[in-house]
């Protein structure tokens, strides 16, 4: 669906991205993730045409990015990390007035209304609205041109548990409907809840990228855990140890809860390959 | 997006006192306070006269003194502004060797002194006049005062006021207040994304820039009838001239809104550039008075030097004060106003053009 080959943009001295190469799948829910100044959100506005690159190609759908700007951009939506809405203006009115300008049609506007659960809110000044209300309507605004690709930047920045969950339980339905989703977060754990694949950028470049399944599973880490009945504590040991370890704790009769293979968590990984 | 606008104006409360109340204000406060500067009538000078000439000519000169309003003859020196000493024999002397001497006892302006001097002579001209005609009967000549001159205004019909003087001024002033909700809603836009998301969806420079500028269009035009209805129907509830429109109201329509054109590129530009609201509100609020100061709304240009009536030329407000002047004064219709509202629009497109590439060129590095 994505495809980006070699792709660099530099900001005078500053190599924000470096030959940075991607491909991302229709239909999947790709996590982007990287410290702050990786590059990720350089990469989306790359993606949505806002940004050019320096060298390099971006195809979406097949469609070169620096010849069909406005094709991808009618099929595809950002969700800037700030809130990039009127807060002079009510729900409704900025509704309207996004709609107005994609020329959204009736059912893409109630949809984008109903997931976000902003109906009771539409005559409500955007400026009251609290944190995770503002954020929904953030999103709301990028569903009106019902988008096949939808970029997320840090959506769930500041918001409560409650108010992020709420989020990350809309953006998995994206996926029902059909559409694409490229999610960027500081949160690990939101990139493992919802994504399908992950990408890890550092300094402009590729990391890692991969199912996140693999990235957690036994292949990719030569990490065991080993946590014991007696007092849930966790040793943590290799490949190499594995055999002597559990032998020594037979010898020592200590009984074995569970063993894990591979890193457990995807911060633990990122902190690794980073 | 020209409804979204207008919505985001009309919330603005600063921006509205700043655009409609301010200008008001100024006219009414200027009109009142100039009132005397552009009109004779309401001069007054408090005089005593010491005559030492016993003639009977000279007993008609202080008559007809008497008789004009312009002057209260007071018996106590100390009350008075001038005193005025008519020589021994100095209306029958015959090579004018003796002059009317004028004491001035408190300050007084010079302009003023020559106004004293020029009502004096009016008066010493007619009892003149009166004696010659007195003298030559016979041959029947009669020429009074009133004869000797004939004014014609050729192209305004009536004198200006302060009023016709003022309004110009603060609606063009005013008009380019038009600064402070554009910038403050173009750093807003900027600040919150909302210009990345309008990019992001395809809108382009030329239509959010024509959007932009539509409803700052009629915002000016109504500006414009609002301070109008001001100098004709409020500042003569304050004793001060009423606004009379001597020219065409298309030439108003045509010239405010090239005046609007102009205002609307210069406020673009200086929003685009800044990069802050407090910047743009501060370097607008300059640049407006700065205008103001150089384009003869705070001080009328005809009392400028020359070299600073030339510089006068760069400021946008200057051609609108001057298109405004001719149709308040002059009579103006919309051909006799071309030029400057040629001018005007050449200004607003090209610093709208300026502000565009500008953007452009930001919105390119991610703002």
């Amino acid at each position: 669906m994505i495809e980006i080959s070699n792709i660099s943009k530099n900001y005078g001295e500053l190599k924000a991205l470096n030959n940075l190469s991607l491909n991302i799948q229709e239909n999947t829910i790709f996590g982007l993730l990287g410290v702050n100044g990786a590059g990720k959100s350089t990469l989306l506005s790359i993606l949505n045409g806002l940004i050019d690159i320096d060298s390099g190609y971006v195809k979406v759908f097949g469609l070169d990015l620096a010849h069909h700007k406005k094709e991808i951009r009618e099929i595809s939506s950002i969700i800037p990390q700030h809130l990039a809405f009127y807060e002079n203006l009510s729900v409704g009115e900025n509704i309207e007035f996004f709609s107005k300008i994609q020329k959204s049609n009736k059912k893409n506007i109630t949809h984008a209304i109903e997931v976000n659960k902003l109906q009771d809110l539409l005559k409500q000044k955007a400026s009251t609205l609290s944190g995770g209300q503002k954020r929904r309507l953030n999103i709301a605004i990028g569903l009106l041109n019902n988008p096949k690709i939808i970029y997320f930047d840090e959506p769930t920045v500041g918001l409560d548990p409650k108010s992020r969950n709420d989020i990350l339980d809309s953006i998995k339905t994206y996926k029902d409907l059909g559409i694409s989703v490229v999610y960027t977060s500081h949160y690990m754990n939101e990139i493992e809840k919802i994504c399908d694949e992950v990408a890890i950028i550092s300094k402009g470049q590729l990391i890692k990228q991969d199912l996140l399944e693999n990235l957690l599973s036994n292949k990719q880490s030569q990490k065991i855990q080993i946590e014991l009945t007696n007092n849930d504590e966790i040793i943590e040991t290799n490949k190499d140890e594995f055999i002597s370890t559990i032998q020594k704790l037979n010898q020592d009769n200590i009984n074995i809860k569970q063993i894990k293979y591979g890193t457990t968590d995807l911060e633990k990984y990122f902190l690794e390959v980073t | 997006m020209i409804k979204k606008e207008f919505l985001l104006v009309l919330r603005d409360k600063h921006a509205l006192i700043a655009l409609f109340v301010m200008p008001a204000i100024f006219i009414l406060i200027m009109s009142i306070s100039l009132r005397d500067q552009f009109t004779q009538d309401n001069l007054h000078f408090d005089i005593t006269i010491t005559n030492l000439d016993s003639s009977r000519l000279s007993r008609n000169f202080i008559k007809d003194l008497k008789k004009n309003t312009t002057f209260s003859i007071l018996k106590n020196k100390q009350e008075a502004d001038l005193e005025l000493i008519i020589p021994k024999k100095y209306f029958k002397q015959k090579n004018a060797e003796l002059k009317l001497n004028i004491n001035i006892i408190g300050t007084m302006k010079s302009d003023l002194i020559e106004i004293f001097k020029a009502k004096i002579t009016k008066s010493f001209i007619k009892v003149k006049l009166e004696n010659i005609n007195k003298e030559i009967k016979d041959r029947e000549i009669n020429i009074a005062y009133e004869d000797l001159f004939s004014v014609n205004y050729l192209k305004s019909k009536t004198i200006p006021n302060s009023t016709q003087q003022s309004v110009p001024s603060w609606i063009v002033f005013g008009m380019f207040f038009i600064i402070i909700p554009m910038s403050t809603i173009y750093i807003n836009e900027k600040k919150q994304n909302t210009l990345v998301r309008l990019t992001s969806m395809n809108i382009s420079l030329l239509s959010m820039t024509i959007s932009k500028s539509i409803p700052y269009l009629i915002i000016n035009q109504i500006q414009v009838w609002i301070m109008i209805a001001v100098g004709m129907f409020i500042v003569p509830l304050f004793d001060a001239p009423a606004l009379a429109i001597n020219g065409s109201i298309f030439a108003i329509i045509v010239l405010s809104t090239a005046i609007s054109i102009s205002a609307i590129g210069l406020s673009n530009l200086i929003a685009i550039s800044a990069k802050t609201g407090e910047q743009a509100t501060t370097i607008g609020g300059i640049s407006n008075i700065l205008l103001g100061a150089i384009g003869g709304v705070m001080i009328p240009k005809f009392i400028m030097p020359e070299s600073m009536q030339t510089l006068a030329n760069i400021s946008p407000m200057s051609w609108g004060l001057d298109g405004f002047l001719k149709i308040f004064i002059n009579s103006a219709q919309i051909s006799d106003i071309a030029t400057e509202s040629l001018v005007l629009v050449f200004f607003g497109i090209f610093t709208l053009i300026i502000s565009m590439l500008i953007l452009q060129r930001r919105i390119r590095k991610g703002l």
